[in-house]
């Protein structure tokens, strides 16, 4: 039966004592990777009835991101500049990279996984030989300041499902889109919506693109993060999804939740169909949001239990996995 | 009970020695600021002007994410603590500027335990150094420094305060309180320059200084043989027309190198805080400048992310610029909230108000080098040793100006001590 997003339900709700920002699932299975404030890596099966995570391993700040290449290579980043790759299967360590000069902010692996990318406040994505650890490429073009002079942020990266492509996002709204090929930049989008620069009330900033998805068949990147906000002191916006022709470099629409769900979409996933894109996050609260791009709606929306900072999805696509502030969660679609 | 011209008679023993001492022994308060218009005395407090550059970090900054770092705690965040110049201490990684240059002029004060963390009142009370109540109008640290340390002769403004941001700005207005207007700061918000001060162009330099003379001779042949102090006032008053429009070069920052400029940076703080050096170096006795809005309630590390680079380099750059000068020593530079954040991170990634254990830094004149005062437990979730009030503070700030922090001001009949119930400085941070 085809995954119903208005039938989105808790299947099971872990409380944890940190705030988890990394999340990567192993195929096929019901074991997830976590990692977040404690500085820790931890293996969950959440298939158990009472789930026990193993501690992996540990980065030396918050751990950020992780993402699994292949079956047996977990490759975890975090604000400690560090990429560590670890044997998922025996919870070993492989080895650690000082990959980037400044905090890493997201990692993920090509579908094929043979490459690992990662992004990092240095403003550089690094593709890496997922195998042997060794840098590929450095793929530049986000400006290292925002226009106010502040210090920019580059947050978001993912890969097209053919893995051909890869697209970057940064804090003030710019996306990149990059050949994975050779490294050559294909296009470059603008999201300004998704930064808020007060130059008035409170003279800081506040948004940025925090993740992107494209569609299966590549045609179509989603950017998500939220709107422009008022009262930068909180994350005071619907949270927003802007979808792009990039091959024509246009903007095809804009979705936001409603005013009842609010803040940053940390992570977009498509369908395995492409029918509909998920989107997770939030503020003070959680934010789960549900868009049809060829329809331009949103199907579905609701408070998430906790601010989600990661998202996956099983392969038929009626199971998410999230992890997110002082919880780990599994809905059922 | 204590006699304020006796207090006033003992600060000018330290800064001026026997000659002010007489002229202050003799005179009551309004003639002895006439009597430091004296060419001598004014010359000899001059070469000793002290002053303060207040960094208002307006809607309260994180001591987490600043000055006292909680590696590795729940509370801590994601942000490294680096070692400072002092071995031992530790600063955020966010202030790698501060936390070489810590040694040389500044200490920390880890222990602030404020208890109002509202902003309206965190910055009432971190502004006046006490609680306000309704029966008296206090002045603020401001206004106290300018009355203690401004002088008579001055041809530029007593205090000055910038507040660029709309949030907040009702509490940031200063307040001058029974110290009456003259001790009002000239409040300049949008732009960093005040209106008004230029000459009419339908008047001509020569035009107006020569009207001036006239007045100025009017007023003298007027004032022979009447000893008035209102007289002198009013030609006090007038002799500052000219100074204070003067003065408007010292707010425009393209009077200083391009390479200065570049040292400071292209942000308004930046350039407000080159501004702020110029007034000094001109003998402005107090300038705040505010930096907002810190009141990261969401996202604390992104905001704090941008913001405290941008401190650590202003600040590092003002105290460069003041020691090449030969002006730190005579130059308190001061960090300070109206409260700081709380340990726990909220689900927004957040920090909120937190006024129980914060941070505060003081810089230059006085101060200690490499001093740390005061402690707050492994979470950073209360004061464990050294607890301190703002009146503590303001007596610290104040002995390291060398104001009398014994003195007591009158309100009609009432002492009103310049310390809220007389409260000690922290010794252990003062040279």
């Amino acid at each position: 039966m085809a995954a119903d997003p208005t039938k989105l339900k808790v299947a099971k709700d872990l409380g944890r004592p940190d705030i988890l920002f990394a999340l990567a699932r192993r195929k096929g299975s019901e074991h997830v990777f976590v990692g977040g404030s404690d500085f820790k890596l931890y293996d969950v099966d959440l298939a158990a009835a009472k789930p026990e995570p193993k501690a992996v391993g540990e980065h030396l700040s918050y751990v950020t991101s992780a993402a699994l290449a292949g079956d047996d290579l977990l490759v975890s980043g975090g604000y400690d500049c560090r990429l560590n790759w670890w044997n998922a299967a025996t919870a070993k360590p492989v080895r650690s990279v000082e990959a980037h000069t400044k905090r890493i902010r997201m990692v993920v692996a090509s579908p094929d996984g043979k490459l690992v990318a990662s992004v990092a406040d240095d403003m550089a994505c690094k593709l890496w030989d997922a195998a042997s650890g060794k840098l590929v490429r450095t793929l530049e073009g986000h400006e290292a300041l925002t226009p106010s002079h502040f210090t920019s942020m580059l947050y978001a990266v993912c890969f097209s499902n053919d893995g051909k492509l890869l697209a970057t996002g940064d804090k003030t709204g710019r996306v990149c889109v990059w050949n994975v090929a050779d490294g050559k930049r294909l296009a470059q989008l603008e999201a300004p919506g998704m930064y808020t620069w007060d130059p008035k009330q409170r003279r800081h900033s506040i948004g940025g693109i925090r993740s992107l998805a494209f569609s299966p068949d590549g045609a179509t990147l989603c950017v998500g993060g939220t709107g422009q906000i008022g009262n930068i002191d909180h994350l005071d916006a619907p949270a927003r999804l802007e979808a792009f022709d990039w091959q024509a470099g246009k903007s095809k629409l804009v979705l936001s939740t409603d005013g009842k769900h609010k803040g940053l979409l940390e992570q977009l996933i498509f369908s395995p169909d492409g029918k509909w894109v998920v989107g997770a996050g939030g503020g003070t609260a959680g934010v789960i949001a549900f868009f049809d791009i060829k329809a331009g709606k949103v199907l579905f929306q609701d408070a998430a239990p906790m601010h989600v900072h990661a998202l996956a999805m099983n392969e038929t696509g009626d199971k998410l996995y999230a992890a997110g502030h002082n919880k780990l969660l599994v809905w059922t679609l | 009970m204590q006699n304020p011209s006796l207090n006033r008679r003992s600060f000018l023993g330290k800064s001026l020695g026997t000659t002010a001492a007489v002229a202050g022994a003799a005179a009551a308060d309004m003639t002895l600021l006439n009597a430091l218009a004296q060419p001598a005395v004014a010359a000899e407090l001059k070469k000793q002007q002290k002053s303060v550059i207040l960094l208002w970090l307006a809607g309260g900054a994180s001591q987490l994410e600043t000055f006292d770092p909680k590696p590795g705690r729940a509370t801590g965040g994601p942000y490294r603590a680096i070692p400072t110049s002092v071995p031992g201490v530790h600063f955020s990684e966010l202030m790698p500027k501060m936390a070489a240059r810590f040694a040389k002029n500044t200490a920390v004060i880890r222990s602030l335990n404020t208890k109002i963390a509202d902003h309206g009142g965190g910055a009432t009370l971190m502004s006046l150094g006490r609680r306000d109540e309704p029966s008296v109008r206090y002045p603020d640290l401001g206004a106290v420094v300018a009355r203690e340390l401004a002088r008579a002769d001055a041809t530029v403004p007593d205090y000055v305060s910038f507040y660029a941001q709309t949030e907040g700005r009702g509490s940031a207005v200063g307040q001058s309180g029974f110290l009456g207007a003259r001790y009002l700061p000239m409040f300049l918000t949008d732009k960093s320059k005040p209106d008004n001060l230029e000459r009419l162009a339908a008047v001509s330099d020569l035009d107006h200084k020569q009207r001036a003379d006239l007045r100025d001779m009017l007023s003298k042949r007027f004032a022979e043989g009447r000893d008035n102090a209102a007289v002198g006032s009013h030609n006090q008053a007038y002799a500052r027309v000219r100074g204070l429009m003067a003065s408007d070069k010292l707010f425009d920052i393209e009077q200083e190198s391009q390479k200065m400029r570049d040292r400071y940076g292209p942000t308004q703080f930046g350039q407000q805080a080159l501004v702020a050096r110029r007034l000094v170096e001109a003998g402005v006795p107090f300038v705040k400048v505010g930096r907002g809005w810190w009141d990261s309630h969401g996202e604390n590390f992104e905001t704090h992310l941008e913001l405290v680079p941008e401190l650590d380099h202003v600040m590092s750059t003002l105290l460069d610029d003041l020691a090449e000068r030969g002006m730190l020593e005579n130059t308190l530079v001061v960090t300070l909230s109206e409260f700081g954040r709380t340990p726990r991170i909220n689900a927004s990634l957040g920090r909120d108000h937190f006024a129980s254990a914060w941070s505060t830094s003081l810089t230059g004149c006085g101060i200690r080098g490499g001093a740390v005062y005061g402690k707050t437990d492994e979470d950073g979730q209360k004061v464990v040793d050294g607890e301190i009030n703002a009146a503590a503070l303001f007596a610290t700030i104040y002995e390291a100006l060398g104001i009398d922090v014994t003195k007591e001001y009158h309100v009609g009949p009432r002492p009103i001590p310049i310390v809220d119930n007389f409260a000690g400085p922290v010794t252990e941070v003062l040279a």
